[in-house]
């Protein structure tokens, strides 16, 4: 049961995404099309391997995109030639194409396999129309087929039409890169003519093109094109920049205004039609100057006010971070969106972008300077405002001049603390809201001390070797405020399971963690600090009449950091951060401590990590850091960082020296 | 036999239907009575953990007659945690060919305010998309309902008709569950002549209550939940269920099945000239065995064309669920799924002449035991029983059972690509299945093959640096379960430059800083050979200075160590292996000049039975050896032996981090 209910919600999710498109009503001509199949070549048939896609299962020979967006019914026709190179490669015989109902058909679905020995067997088979979410005004369907004969050497192919629904002109797409590599592929768009009624232009913007790739450009003909050969399959990594950045893409974007070319001009119009919005919410209400009043002390420093401010805003019910509604209860609601910061206040909650615009408007009534910014957030894109998409300004966050210093606040986003943003809206552009000029300017850049993860234990060794004692975890930052997002809707039970399995993989052993206190989950302006009572059986290991003990008791977050010697995409970490380590653990009386690890001190580089063990009359004293100071990092230091990984896992695994002799000497 | 509508069987029918269904059709917004009857029942005993609590479940079953099945399900939980939100989905699983949601309602008593209702038209419905679920074309939909407000506190609960036209004349209730059950009730409305008899599976149900007027029936209350643990039983081998098999008047029928027997003999005859050959198989037979010079080599080739030639495509619709496609259909394609593959390995064999059967069976072993009863729904897969030539003995024939009346029965799993003819995967051993033949069904228990089947053994020749450097070559045979796992993530890798991660990752888990100098396979494909790595390898730093001592640990590579029973809570359901093994490491590490032994790490000695663990770390001359070996004997460890295991588990981390420690001595 709970495997269905899981794959309604994946499902649910889904067509919510894809149903996300642009679409401008409007009349269109249109004529249908004809495709055929196109004759394969002896070097297609033989070929056993492709020498820029070594050990690939399958690649594509030849795709084809051709959009026609003149006529009455507007359609594309696409082709795929995709060679099997191995047995399971075959599973590219298994065909889904996915349309939305409402917008498109797909017709005129052709396909067959070519044998190795040139033989060809035609699809004839039934090809079924599979209903992937029917709901109220939704019909998400795919046509689904399988091809016959598929074998290790031979050539498949299929072509369909995608014809698009009248009165529509619908924004397209050519991904370039796919999950097989593009031996050549050809993409056109005609775009819509326009008549004595409408006036529709289209621009386009391209990314991550193939290396020696001319840009897609306008023919004579009026037709777009883009040639594209030896496209490399795309991968995925761990800690990569998003996906969507990596991949090769080109969007065309149909607009009824005349495209701006010049983007300062751009954003400029842009600039200060988002500023007249934002004033027209925040106003001057003098009501909130009371409002104020109440929050802070006329004698509170600056800085202190501001804080003050924020925080109280913070206590304010944010909806944009409580359980999504349904339709049923969003009606029983009846809410409408406030009209200005002052009726957030009255209201006493808003969404996360209502709260921010509170802020600005309660800052100003306390007499600072501060001004709204629209920025892009880097969780699914890396803005570029040479490609004047206003639609990726989605975050809003406020920049305070205070003593000739810019502070940077977004308390709309729960749990953030004072004085950080949220990870998604640092080191990133953003428009600074004017209605005279307004410009580009930098947010907040991260530094790793502002997100650290300290871990306090009190541990004592037991002569079978058992470490047990105590241990206090604070996280602070963003590390705090992603834990205190992640559980913001769970109970007790479930944040100290969170917590306990969080200190689980800190440490690179089987170990018993129980929570001891009640975490501080509300207050950003808090560090979050968990307790616990802590043990790891065996941790330490006997040799003969030697005992040892690892130095990186909390080391197993680092392990598997980077494992593998080939990279592909640059490396990415959503914010800079600290790990920092005080450990003290008792031994058993009279054992002494004959060898301790030289240590390390490593500081001042984008990475850095310190190791230092200490015998203090019986006692063991490690203390230990990692800092990760970077958040994009190319891939051509990936060695070097690898190795420095690598250096940190060697400095944990050294070993105490532990001598018990001189307590059974004793005794 | 189609029923007559206005004859009395089923005008009681339709009349307990409508009395069952009344809330449904009467116009209101409020929950029906039945929802807020339990509005403030006491709770069963339940804890922190538990996530809801079903307060009531009542599934009744009318049978309109042979054709028509029509099931009113309602059910009413108590969000206890924000976890528990997952039960304000309603999720229906339905076969759209064979069955129909006629309605649904769903309704939400908020702890304050007025009660919520939403309907059939706020539901959404969905399939799975290609590769989920192993399928590429099914008619399997979830039909989803979201509940508002579902929220800790609040009591949902929905009411659903299903209409379905029945495969076979049984039903299962299912009404243990994740959470705490309070009373949950199955009813049976049966037309005049019908009969039934039930069985409980996991369960000690009791008898049913005749409700009079063909109703029948059953409750259970305060049943426990079942709590999800890491590699516990399959759901079914450990849920409580009741079968409930139903005969139409005129006593016993082809779909009716009370016994292995008559399931089987349902199977049979759905199977009927399934296995037919056609021409081009007997074509294709006669080639693929022309030079092979015996039955055995015949077998092998034949196994090997439908194993490897035929591509796995799974396209079930309605009783294509259970009934396979024609061999010659299958041959013809090329693709099927596991009873295609089952079907047309068949019909080949009998074309040399050897006989063979269906095994109908669940990939999870647990799922079905001796006490389960012959259902239809307990099965998921189906591979083959082929029955030995008396004079055909072979070593190699290992997955082999003595059948009383069929002799010597080889059984093979054609969809397993990577398992070589003559064994079976660890899924497979000791598991139940039904063997269907002409005679009709029955349960069988396949082998456990021997654990040196299935294992890796490694073998390492390293040298040891003055400067703690490790270096060497290793070896790693791998066969069994172990290399069929090792061949699948070879085959799957896209990029030939990947491949090699599968080491890498095993030389992170054990060497802080390593570097990879040769890596090549030996037979990646050829399931009937080992699966052989070899590698060389630096590791800097291996060894650690102490003071005057050099400490090296002798297990290089390779963990055996598992954290499964590192929890607070003590286990409830026993352990289950993926299947028997043998893993096997010697790595001889020849010392660095004037270095001697000081400590040797002691010798291991663990058998426990169900697994043993031995290891042993030696001097010879300058050269370390150390050899270790794990072996799982028994699949399934209980409950009463936990903390066996957990011990078990304790020895091997405690061995893996032991270290020898050297000396300098001068010459």
């Amino acid at each position: 049961m709970s495997i269905y209910r899981s794959l309604y919600i994946s499902l649910y999710l889904l067509v919510m995404c894809i149903l996300v498109c642009a679409l401008c009503p409007q009349a269109a001509s249109a004529s249908a099309a004809t495709a055929t199949f196109r004759p394969v070549s002896p070097e297609e048939l033989q070929m056993t391997s492709e020498p820029g896609a070594p050990g690939a299962s399958a690649i594509i020979l030849y795709h084809e995109v051709k959009r026609d967006d003149t006529g009455s019914t507007a359609h594309e026709d696409e082709y795929y030639r995709i060679k099997i190179l191995t047995e399971e490669g075959r599973k590219y015989g298994d065909i889904e194409i996915h349309f939305d109902k409402a917008l498109e058909t797909v017709t005129n679905i052709h396909a067959r396999t070519i044998k190795p020995d040139g033989s060809i067997v035609d699809f004839d088979g039934k090809v079924f129309t599979k209903s992937v979410v029917k709901a109220k005004g939704v019909k998400y369907l795919a046509k689904t087929f399988t091809l016959p004969a598929v074998t290790s050497g031979c050539v498949i192919e299929y072509y369909y039409t995608t014809d698009l629904s009248d009165h529509w002109i619908i924004d397209s797409r050519w991904i370039i890169s796919d999950e097989l590599f593009t031996k050549a592929g050809d993409f056109s768009l005609k775009p819509y003519q326009n008549n004595s009624y409408n006036n529709y232009h289209v621009r386009w913007i391209w990314q991550n093109m193939p290396e020696g790739t001319i840009p897609a450009k306008e023919g004579p003909d009026g037709i777009i094109r883009l040639h594209v050969s030896n496209v490399p399959a795309f991968t995925t990594e761990d800690m990569m920049p998003p996906e969507n950045e990596l991949k090769g893409r080109v969007d065309f974007i149909y607009s009824s205004d005349i495209p701006e070319d010049n983007p300062t001009r751009f954003w400029t119009g842009v600039g200060k039609k988002l500023t007249g919005q934002v004033e027209g919410f925040v106003g001057k209400p003098k009501s909130l100057e009371s409002v104020v009043a109440g929050i802070v002390s006329p004698k509170d420093p600056p800085e202190v006010k501001l804080q003050k401010i924020y925080a109280r805003v913070q206590q304010l019910r944010n909806t944009s971070y409580e359980v999504r509604k349904t339709d049923e209860e969003e009606k029983r609601d009846k809410e409408k969106d406030p009209t200005s910061a002052e009726e957030v206040w009255k209201r006493g909650y808003g969404n996360g972008r209502d709260l921010t615009w509170l802020y600005l408007a309660l800052v100003r009534a306390a007499g600072f300077e501060a001004k709204g910014i629209m920025a892009a957030e880097r969780a699914d894109y890396f803005f570029n405002p040479d490609l004047m998409q206003d639609d990726r300004l989605r975050a809003n966050l406020v920049v305070i001049k205070l003593n000739g210093k810019n502070i940077y606040c977004d308390p709309g986003a729960a749990f953030t603390p004072y004085g950080l943003l949220p990870w998604q809206e640092t080191g990133i552009q953003g428009i600074l809201l004017d209605k005279k000029d307004p410009t580009w300017v930098p947010t907040l850049v991260p530094t790793a001390d502002m997100s650290r993860t300290e871990r306090h234990a009190a541990l004592t060794l037991s002569e079978t070797g058992d470490l047990e004692g105590n241990l206090t975890v604070n996280f602070s930052g963003m590390e705090a405020a992603r834990l205190r997002v992640e559980q913001r809707n769970s109970d007790d039970t479930e944040r100290k399971k969170v917590l306990e399995d969080t200190v689980k993989q800190f440490t690179p052993a089987a170990s018993e963690v129980k929570l001891t206190n009640q975490p501080e989950w509300k207050n950003s302006a808090l560090p979050l600090v968990a307790e616990f009572s802590f043990k790891v059986p065996g941790w330490a290991s006997q040799a003969g009449r030697h005992v040892l003990l690892p130095a990186g008791l909390f080391g197993a977050p680092e392990k598997h950091m980077f494992d593998h010697a080939e990279r592909v995409h640059p490396i990415y970490v959503e914010y800079p951060y600290t790990e920092a380590d005080d450990i003290e653990i008792q031994l058993p009386a009279g054992w002494k401590i004959s060898s301790l690890p030289p240590g390390w001190n490593d500081t001042g580089k984008v990475v850095t990590y310190t190791l230092a063990a200490k015998d203090e009359n019986g006692k063991l004293h490690l203390n230990r850091t990692v800092t990760v100071n970077f958040i994009f990092m190319d891939t051509k230091y990936y060695g070097a960082l690898r190795r420095y990984f690598q250096q940190i896992k060697t400095t944990d695994d050294q070993q105490v020296v532990v001598d018990p002799s001189a307590a059974s000497a004793a005794n | 036999m189609r029923a007559n509508l206005f004859s009395p069987r089923v005008l009681t029918a339709v009349g307990a239907l409508f009395f069952i269904c009344t809330p449904l059709f009467a116009a209101r917004t409020d929950a029906p009575d039945w929802m807020h009857a339990v509005v403030s029942v006491p709770l069963p005993a339940h804890d922190e953990k538990d996530n809801a609590i079903l307060l009531y479940g009542e599934d009744n079953l009318s049978v309109v007659s042979r054709e028509k099945f029509r099931t009113t399900v309602r059910r009413a939980y108590k969000i206890l945690r924000p976890e528990g939100r997952e039960y304000g989905v309603v999720a229906i699983p339905f076969d759209s060919l064979n069955s129909k949601v006629t309605s649904i309602h769903a309704w939400c008593i908020p702890a304050t305010g007025k009660d919520f209702e939403v309907t059939d038209k706020d539901a959404v419905e969905t399939s799975f998309l290609k590769g989920e679920g192993g399928m590429l074309i099914t008619d399997e939909r979830i039909k989803g309902l979201p509940i508002p407000a579902a929220e800790p506190g609040n009591i949902v609960g929905y009411e659903y008709v299903i209409e379905q036209r029945p495969l076979v004349m049984q039903d299962v209730w299912e009404f243990q569950d994740t959470i705490p059950v309070r009373e949950a009730h199955y009813s049976l409305t049966l037309p005049a002549g019908w009969e039934y008899k039930d069985a409980w599976v996991n369960y000690p149900g009791g008898k049913a209550r005749d409700a009079g007027g063909g109703v029948w029936q059953w409750s259970v209350g305060d049943v426990k939940a079942i709590r999800k643990e890491e590699d516990m039983p399959p759901w079914r081998g450990i849920a409580g269920q009741m079968v409930a098999t139903l005969y139409p008047p005129g006593g016993s029928s082809a779909d009716a099945l009370q016994t292995w027997n008559e399931l089987g003999g349902w199977y049979n005859a759905l199977t009927t000239h399934r296995r037919d050959p056609s021409v081009e198989i007997r074509q294709e037979v006669n080639s693929l065995t022309a030079s092979a010079p015996t039955t055995l080599a015949k077998m092998q080739s034949v196994a090997a064309f439908v194993q490897r030639d035929i591509r796995y495509v799974a396209i079930e619709l309605g009783i294509g669920g259970w009934q396979p496609h024609p061999a010659a259909d299958v041959f013809a394609h090329r693709y099927g799924d596991c009873k295609d593959k089952a079907t047309l390995l068949q019909s080949m064999l009998k074309e040399i002449g050897v006989d063979s059967y269906y095994v109908i069976i669940n990939a999870d072993r647990g799922s079905v035991t001796p006490e389960t009863p012959a259902y239809v729904g307990a099965f998921d897969h189906a591979i083959v029983a082929i029955k030995l030539p008396e004079d055909l003995k072979d070593r190699s024939l290992i997955a082999t059972i003595k059948h009383p009346q069929l002799g010597t029965l080889l059984f093979f799993d054609p969809t397993n690509e990577k398992i070589p003819f003559g064994e079976i995967g660890g899924y497979l051993q000791a598991n139940y299945g039904m063997l269907v033949t002409p005679g009709g069904g029955e349960l069988v228990k396949l082998p456990q093959q021997p654990s040196d089947l299935s294992g890796i053994q490694r073998n390492g020749k390293l040298t040891l640096t003055i400067s703690g450097d490790l270096q060497g070559n290793v070896e790693e045979v791998r066969v069994g379960d172990r290399a069929a796992g090792s061949r699948e993530l070879y085959t799957t890798t896209e990029k030939s430059s990947d491949r090699i991660k599968p080491v890498e990752n095993l030389l992170a888990d054990s060497l802080s800083m390593f570097h990879i100098t040769y890596a090549t396979v030996s037979n990646p494909e050829d399931p009937a050979m080992p699966f052989i790595w070899n590698y060389s390898f630096q590791a800097a730093n291996y060894a650690k200075y102490a003071g005057n001592l050099l400490l090296v640990r002798p297990r290089v590579l390779g963990s055996k160590a598992w954290g499964i029973l590192e929890t607070p809570e003590p286990r409830r359901y026993p352990i289950e292996f993926d299947g028997p093994v043998l893993d096997t490491d010697n790595f001889e590490i020849a010392l660095p000049p004037n270095y001697v032994v000081d400590d040797l790490p002691p010798a291991v000695d663990a058998d426990f039975g169900f697994a043993s663990y031995h290891s042993k770390t030696e001097i010879s001359g300058n050269v370390l050896h150390y050899h270790r070996a794990f072996e799982v004997k028994e699949l399934s460890v209980p409950v009463s032996k936990a903390d066996q295991l957990k011990k078990f588990y304790r020895i091997i981390a405690s061995d893996e981090r032991n270290t020898a420690v050297l000396k300098l001595v001068t010459p």
